[in-house]
């Protein structure tokens, strides 16, 4: 017989329980694909904050004419500070330093630095890692340091350089080489050069560290001489090294060259040692212009974007990888 | 699932657009902030009133002042035992407390005020006052200070230095570290060449022949001005009857015939091999270490000469500025003045008896003995309670003194570009001394640039 029977538990109405086991499932739905997001949203939030944020303001000002005094507002002044910028000797001349200074650094950032990680990654012994070191100390060294140091051996009168160059009759009177305009580009350039040479090497012997030694002693069974070595075994594996360390010398040859500039000759004599960076710094924060510096910066950003990109692809296109 | 990444990518670009936007409206809340805190730059609130409110010792107000003398090794323990004397004394009494701040770059006031900080003294260098008035907010003293007071406290320094800071007819600074430039010489190497250091060169020419001499018997450069010291430029191109800046301010005019003919006797004597080579420091070493002959330099560094000289066992002499022939020098002032930019009538009471503590009797008193600039009350070098001792002891502040009377005040470029113009200058000095390149040719390309800034 079929009745029914009284209950304390009221039957779900037809439908009910399928709907809520669809919105519970939607949710934990939307969670799970909103999940990867949200673990991304501190990231991309400092992002904002620090890069971007800053990056459009940069874009707003360019186009201002202001002092970023408080109580001061910007003025509109429309494309006046791109075509001041481009109007300006020092900035101009300021362009043709940086391109002297990214491309005399290669030889710093590149060439010796992988001569001299090739040659003690073939030394034995303790002899390896005391070289690496000398090379390595000038890169912990403070740049405050470094320049006082280099601008006391330098020194037009009592100076240790001088003093040997008068001595052994090269120069017959001293060279202030900070102040001779011949001369202040390439003490920054070496000085820069100097610090970063440590830097590289460490870059370099990390890469040749990485190289599987089964190649260097087929090679050597093969009778392959040591140059034909480098050219056919070293070159091409350390390569995605070099790129990297092209593109890091390219893009940030202005930054690092920035404090001996700074510290040693103000950008002088007559602007002849300056670089973008550091007119960019003199005219927002002592020419009080930070308009003009701000187009000056979205200029760049755009140079130093393309040639970004441009060794992007280069790196893409040149790199060999021993998977 | 393109669905959901489509809608997950919406949401991340509306959170990125409010965190934009949440940033763009706590920029703006800076900003107005700023403006609120920052009226320090726009400061309409201290205004001239017959009396500044009375301060409270029980509650002192805080000044900052920012100071490069603080920064340099020579003048720092002097600028140090000034400010101390103030805070123990009148400002103990009063209910003053300065904070001094060693502004190594010359730059961290501005880049301060850029960041909303309070600055309310500031030593500022002449040449680029008229900017600073006009764009970072500093006052006139007559708009902040009681007229009466101001006036009393100004007797006793001359009406020449009073006009060194003076803009449109208002006072926009104060001189508070000033000298005028004078021939320093190393008595060792005067004696070994032969040349007597009491009977100083008095021309150019004069200058000449002794550096000469000097790098002749002793094998040292026997004269010394950097290209790029900036300033003592302006005197010699005075000297010879020329001019920096026009009467009106409106235009540059140093690439005058006078000027030229100056820059062009300062450039043989340069390439004449016996003139030192190097930056204004490294000039400046270079005398210190007995390494040079004759120095032209003010006498603010004349502490550092002096122990420096003392310790290597040579004797320091001075001599007026050379001349031009028969025409008398015309020395510039070099130093600064005091800047201000009170927020309120309290923090303007509070800046005002620290200005009076400093440019009084016991100020310069400080400032002259343990700095090494001059007093601009000069009735004091002759005042037995004051520094008649000092100058005594130290007859080369003398030579500085009997200079005052020929001083002409060092060109204050106006308007915005001030600094690009008085960058503009230098650069152009540095190239026509140092170089090969033509004098006029570099002067008069220089002149109508600074023109050309000058009339944007």
């Amino acid at each position: 017989m079929s009745h029914m029977e009284p209950t304390a538990v009221i039957p779900p109405l037809a439908g009910t329980a399928s709907a809520t086991h669809a919105s519970v499932s939607r949710r934990a739905l939307l969670m799970r694909r909103l999940k990867p997001y949200l673990y991304l949203l501190p990231a991309i939030v400092l992002l904002i904050i620090w890069m971007y944020r800053p990056l459009l303001y940069t874009c707003y000002l360019a186009f201002q004419k202001w002092g970023m005094v408080p109580g001061t507002e910007p003025t509109f002044v429309g494309f006046d500070n791109f075509t001041r910028l481009f109007r300006t000797d020092s900035f101009v001349h300021s362009i043709g330093n940086t391109v002297f200074y990214t491309v005399g650094l290669l030889p710093f950032s590149i060439v010796i630095p992988l001569i001299l990680a090739v040659v003690t990654d073939g030394m034995k012994g303790k002899s390896k890692n005391f070289y690496r070191a000398i090379f390595f100390i000038p890169m912990i060294l403070a740049p405050v340091s470094v320049g006082a140091i280099w601008r006391w051996l330098f020194h037009p009168s009592n100076g240790l350089v001088n003093n040997l160059l008068l001595k052994l009759n090269v120069v017959d009177r001293p060279i202030a080489f900070f102040s001779d305009a011949q001369w202040a580009k390439w003490i920054i350039l070496f000085i820069t050069g100097w610090k970063m040479i440590g830097f590289a090497v460490l870059m370099f012997s990390s890469a040749l560290t990485g190289i599987n030694r089964e190649y260097y002693e087929a090679a050597s069974i093969d009778g392959a001489g040591k140059f034909r070595v480098f050219i056919r075994i070293t070159a091409p594996l350390v390569s995605p090294m070099v790129l990297f360390m092209l593109t890091m010398s390219i893009l940030f040859a202005s930054q690092w060259t920035f404090a001996y500039i700074d510290m040693l000759t103000a950008g002088g004599p007559y602007g002849s040692s300056t670089n973008v960076y550091y007119e960019m710094y003199k005219n927002a924060f002592a020419n009080m212009n930070v308009g003009f510096s701000s187009a000056a910066a979205l200029v760049f950003f755009v140079v130093f974007g393309l040639i970004a990109l441009g060794l992007n692809a280069l790196s893409r296109k040149l790199s060999f990888y021993d998977n | 699932m393109q669905g959901w990444k489509k809608g997950a990518s919406l949401i991340l670009a509306l959170t990125t657009a409010f965190g934009l936007t949440a940033c763009g409206s706590s920029g703006n809340n800076n900003d107005s902030n700023a403006a609120a805190a920052g009226n320090a730059s726009e400061p309409a609130e201290a205004s001239a009133s017959a009396e500044l409110p009375a301060l409270d010792p029980a509650n002192p107000t805080k000044v900052t002042f920012y100071s490069y003398s603080l920064a340099y090794p020579t003048m720092k323990a002097g600028m140090e035992e000034l400010l101390n004397e103030f805070n123990e004394t009148v400002g103990k009494e009063k209910g003053v407390i300065v904070e001094g701040i060693a502004d190594t770059t010359l730059t961290q006031w501005k880049t301060d005020i850029q960041a909303g900080k309070q600055v309310d003294i500031v030593q500022h260098g002449f040449a680029t006052m008229d900017s600073s008035r006009q764009t970072l907010g500093f006052k006139a003293f007559e708009d902040v200070f009681p007229k009466d007071e101001l006036e009393s406290h100004l007797q006793g320094i001359s009406p020449n230095a009073q006009a060194l800071g003076k803009i449109d007819g208002k006072m926009y600074g104060l001189a508070f570290t000033f000298s005028t430039p004078i021939l320093f010489m190393n008595g060792k190497l005067f004696q070994d060449a032969g040349l007597d250091p009491n009977n100083p060169p008095k021309t150019w020419d004069d200058v000449k022949a002794a550096a000469l001499q000097i790098k002749e018997k002793t094998g040292k450069d026997g004269f010394g001005l950097a290209p790029n010291n900036g300033w003592t430029t302006e005197g010699v191109i005075l000297s010879n009857g020329g001019k920096v800046i026009a009467d009106d301010r409106k235009s540059a005019e140093f690439a005058s015939d006078e000027g030229i003919e100056a820059i062009q006797m300062w450039k043989d004597l340069y390439h004449s091999g016996a003139h030192a080579v190097g930056t204004d420091s490294e000039v400046t070493e270079q005398f210190m270490a007995g390494n040079l002959g004759m120095f032209l330099q003010s006498t603010s560094v004349y502490s550092g000469i002096k122990s420096a000289s003392e310790a290597a066992g040579w004797q320091v002499y001075g001599a007026q500025m050379p001349q031009f022939g028969d025409k008398p020098s015309v020395p510039v002032n070099s130093g600064s003045m005091l800047a201000v930019r009170p927020d309120s009538d309290i923090k303007a009471a509070a800046i005002w008896e620290f200005v009076k503590f400093v440019t009084g009797d016991r100020g310069y008193t400080i400032i002259t003995s343990k700095v090494g600039y001059l007093p601009l009350r000069t009735a004091l070098a002759d005042d037995p309670n004051g520094l008649k001792d000092f100058v005594d002891q130290n007859p080369l502040y003398r030579v500085n003194l009997a200079q005052l009377d020929r001083i002409q005040p060092v060109a204050i470029w106006p308007g915005e570009y001030a600094t690009e113009i008085a960058t503009a200058f230098t650069d152009a000095i540095v190239k026509a001394v140092s170089t090969d390149a033509d004098v006029r040719e570099t002067l008069t390309q220089a002149q109508d640039q600074i023109n050309d800034m000058l009339q944007q």
